[in-house]
């Protein structure tokens, strides 16, 4: 065997990218061989973007790179490469697909003119016709149905799965010999995601595409690739087989970002495995400065377990989680529908059902999770559950009172009582109001002293120093906006926390801190939990019961150990199966990568 | 496309008809009887009277008001009060020369305003656009009137280039129209213009930062292409927004500068007619006013769905 290393597809040698302010990119070097698939881990801010965005020559303006970036059969460095130069090379020998869907296409242009463009601006198809004949090949390749059909429609049309399909069938129109992948299943129900990057693995394994696949999620990896450099801070920390690096991290960084991904490990206290927090200081680790607060004793009934029941197609409304005497959350043929507007001139508008039928209990103190993917109706049954929505039909009783129809004066001891924590820590909270502020909005008749009193005792409970009380937010970090958002949501001493996808928006080492502090507080506050998400790591980790729900109906509910071991509802048994966990994809990317690992 | 062109006609018919009633409901609840005004202080009761009989003002409101709208959708105003002339001829002569210096000002406003706000988006971090920007931004400040009396003192006083007012019809001397037609239209265009290419600018930049051009460029299209291909029909989306909105200032700009030019067009009539008291003329001329707003919105809504596919959808 000759030992003359072949050349690699991408050579990064010493990449530094610099603000006017600071460096973002600290000296990164790597290399991607032929038609190998690497994956980019790294939490927001390590530099992952940026690393793909330098070698496409896409910096935004004000950053400039250093460094030495190689294409293979490109004799130019690509940083220092004239514009003109890198318009041949983009799009032609490397292609990118970038995280969000919903906005990467032209709203105004048909999809298969989009795909097209990218042959004629290349000369890679002779004249338009021939070029849209290929863009409709393309979208086959990508496995859109009807690709001819598909090719006349704009992108509103599509879902958000599809145009990630077309955003792939225009990058690799022109048989691109590296692929740059920017989260591109981030935006994606998890369903969606399991065959959108199957089909990117596949696509770039049948041509021998060079892949570099940026995300943040540890279990995208394991599914396509076969090395993974892990980045933190501007730097790439590790680089080893996919495999390796899962089973035996090296780099502490690596070791403790792997335990807090993993949801399903945790230490003796049933509390998850949190990573030191660099660069924030200010928040102590929510054990440490927590102040105890005094609760109001609540009698601690017997745990409520629920039945593991389906709902049969065809079969009757299935009444799930029934809990006898008084349950906290009692909902009962709950329906909603909605008009979307359009239709005919004067034809009625058509009706779309957000929820039908759907009846269910929550004990006190049940930590329950509704589990869906977007359009499932979750966000709508926790608008209704909340009292932020009115059902169509049906009753919704909390906390003994029903709230269907009350008017918002009736609704306002129910809203001390069951309080939210929203999913976006950057737009939940008032941008112009100060941290104390917010926090005290919700009491009333307290005065100023006693509240600032209450605000700073609970912004200890989340582990935050009373100097934030008077800072704003977008001074913080998305994980201390969640925190100043639990607080608020906790000092009316709520009976019921509704968490609306609260913790998706967060990095995965910051998640399972929000987590941890989110299951200390239910315990000491006794709180009933109602968790909202589409993910069902996060949820198995959080809930004791869980609940399916699809297209409008629960499909499913139970212990969420039993649905998660032995699903009943095919819908559950492809959810589960789409979200693979942390030790079946070590053993899987054991045995794909030592079949496809380099020689040494 | 046929419906949504459909129940935009519906949408522009009905808004028609309520413009008519609230322009009707105006004049009639001002004090003052029309019967007096048309014979004058001098007339006895009895005049009065059988005047009001004459011109049907002991009618019930209704009644005069279908009377009215009735003979206005077949083109009859009705006859003045004061010269006891038909208004009709009158007022279609005067909406012409509106029409023309109004549709003028605002291919002037738009032939400036593109390009301008283009190559200020652009080259916004260079010292030229900025010095451009700051052109612009001056011409909004600048209120039309006063455009228009400079551009007075300056091509017709001092360089006598152009004459300094006055209406040449088309049909007479086309050459001689032109020269009549340059200098208001200028005046009339030039707030309009600068003010659109504000908008033209700000929508230009936002629209350059849009992932979808980011896609474009790793596409391999060189900026200019990129934005030029999937930027501009996205800005205009946003520029033909404002530019219905701005129709209406259109309008009241130019009945100030037919005034400036002593042009014989809606806005000067309408001002005469209001200073004679002339009440069922100056109700027909509001309300050609009013629908020629309406229709100018009509269009720029019509282009709208032609530059964005997404409203052909019924929405």
């Amino acid at each position: 065997m000759t030992m003359s290393a072949p050349t690699p597809t991408l050579s990064v040698r010493d990449l530094r990218v610099c603000s006017p302010f600071t460096e973002l990119l600290h000296g990164i070097s790597f290399d991607i061989a032929a038609g190998e698939r690497v994956g980019l881990i790294g939490e927001s801010g390590s530099g992952k973007s940026l690393t793909a965005t330098s070698v496409m020559g896409l910096l935004p303006e004000t950053l400039t790179a250093t460094g030495t970036v190689h294409l293979n059969g490109v004799a130019d460095d690509l940083l220092t490469a004239p514009e003109r130069r890198l318009n041949q090379l983009r799009g032609n020998s490397m292609a990118m697909v970038f995280q969000e869907p919903m906005t990467a296409l032209n709203p105004l242009m048909r999809v298969g003119a989009q795909v097209a463009e990218i042959m004629t601006a290349h000369h890679t198809e002779n004249g338009r016709r021939q070029a849209r004949q290929r863009a409709v090949e393309l979208l086959a390749l990508v496995k859109l149905s009807n690709p001819a059909e598909t090719a006349l429609a704009l992108p509103h049309q599509l879902s958000g799965g599809q145009r990630q399909r077309v955003m792939l069938a225009m990058a690799m129109a022109n048989d691109p010999e590296l692929l740059l992948c920017d989260e591109p299943t981030t935006a994606l129900d998890v369903t969606v995601q399991a065959e959108v990057l199957k089909l990117i693995g596949n696509l770039v394994a049948d041509r021998g595409t060079a892949l570099l696949l940026i995300t943040h999620d540890i279990a995208v990896v394991a599914e396509v690739c076969q090395r993974v450099l892990v980045m933190y801070q501007g730097e790439i920390v590790e680089d080893g087989p996919v495999g390796r690096v899962l089973t035996a991290p090296q780099h502490p960084y690596t070791q403790k970002l792997i335990a807090a991904s993993d949801l399903s490990s945790v230490d003796d206290r049933g509390r998850l495995h949190t990573m030191p927090v660099i660069g924030i200081p200010r928040v102590a680790d929510s054990r440490l400065s927590r102040v105890h607060t005094e609760v109001a004793a609540v009698p601690i009934l017997p745990p409520h377990r629920a039945a593991h029941q389906r709902l049969e197609m065809g079969g009757p409304p299935v009444i799930f989680n029934e809990v006898a005497g008084a349950p906290t959350v009692s909902v009962r043929d709950l329906s909603r529908q909605y008009r979307r507007r359009g239709g005919g001139l004067f034809a009625p508008a058509p009706i779309v059902h957000g929820l039908r039928d759907v009846s269910f209990d929550i004990a006190e103190g049940q930590r329950f999770g509704i589990v869906g993917e977007s359009g499932s109706g979750k966000s709508t049954l926790m608008r209704i559950l909340c009292a932020l929505d009115q059902p169509t039909s049906g009753t919704v009783d909390v906390l003994g009172q029903p709230i269907g129809g009350a008017s918002e004066r009736r609704l306002r001891d129910f809203r001390s009582r069951v309080q939210i924590v929203f999913q976006d820590p950057m737009g939940s909270l008032d941008p112009r109001m100060r941290v104390r502020d917010i926090v005290a909005e919700p009491l009333r008749h307290v005065g100023r002293a006693e509240a600032l009193a209450r605000v700073e005792a609970q912004l200890a409970a989340v582990g935050l120093d009373a100097d934030v009380m008077h800072r704003y937010p977008h001074q913080f970090s998305g994980g201390q906006r969640q925190r100043i958002s639990i607080a608020r949501a906790l000092i009316t001493r709520p009976r019921v926390l509704v968490a609306d996808e609260a913790v998706s928006a967060l990095d995965v080492s910051v998640r399972a801190q929000v987590l941890n502090l989110l299951a200390d507080l239910v315990d000491e506050y006794q709180l009933t939990l109602v968790f909202v998400s589409h993910d069902l790591a996060v949820i198995r980790h959080v809930c004791d019961t869980v609940a399916v729900i699809s297209d409008g109906r629960i499909v499913e509910c139970g212990p969420t150990a039993d649905v998660y071991d032995s699903p009943l509802h095919p819908y559950t048994q492809q959810l589960v199966s789409a979200t693979p966990s942390m030790d079946a994809l070590a053993r899987r990317s054991d045995t794909s990568s030592s079949s496809a690992s380099r020689a040494p | 496309m046929v419906l949504v062109v459909l129940r935009r006609i519906l949408v522009f018919a009905t808004t028609v008809v309520v413009a008519s009633i609230a322009t009707f409901l105006m004049l009639s609840i001002l004090p003052g009887n029309a019967a007096r005004i048309a014979l004058g202080v001098q007339a006895t009761e009895a005049d009065v009277a059988a005047q009001a009989t004459a011109m049907g003002l002991d009618h019930p409101a209704v009644v005069r008001y279908l009377d009215w709208f009735g003979h206005v959708l077949i083109g009859d105003f009705g006859d003045s009060a004061v010269s006891r002339q038909p208004i009709g001829p009158e007022i279609t002569d005067a909406l012409g020369i509106t029409v023309i210096l109004v549709l003028t000002s605002v291919v002037l406003a738009l032939l400036f305003a593109v390009p301008f706000g283009i190559i200020t988006a652009v080259r916004q971090r260079r010292l030229d656009g900025a010095i451009l920007s700051g052109i612009s931004q001056i011409g909004v400040a600048v209120p039309g009137f006063l455009a228009g009396m400079l551009l007075v003192t300056v091509f017709a006083v001092t360089l006598r280039w152009l004459p300094a007012g006055g209406w040449v019809d088309p049909g007479d001397d086309f050459g001689e129209f032109l020269e009549h037609l340059i200098l208001p239209a200028i005046a009339l265009g030039s707030v309009q213009g600068a003010v659109l290419s504000r908008y033209v600018r700000s929508s230009v930049l936002e629209v350059s930062r849009e992932d979808f051009i980011r896609t474009a460029r790793a596409k391999g299209l060189g900026t200019g292409r990129a934005l030029l291909r999937h930027g501009l029909r996205n800005a205009a989306v946003a520029v033909m927004t404002v530019l219905g909105l701005q129709i209406a200032t259109l309008l009241v700009g130019a009945v100030v500068i037919e005034r400036v030019f002593s042009i014989p067009g809606l806005g000067s009539l309408l001002l005469d007619k209001v200073a004679l008291r002339d009440l069922p003329a100056v109700q027909g001329i509001v309300l050609v006013l009013v629908v020629f707003v309406l229709v100018l919105n009509f269009l720029v809504d019509l282009l709208f769905t032609v530059i964005d596919p997404r409203l052909r959808r019924a929405a």
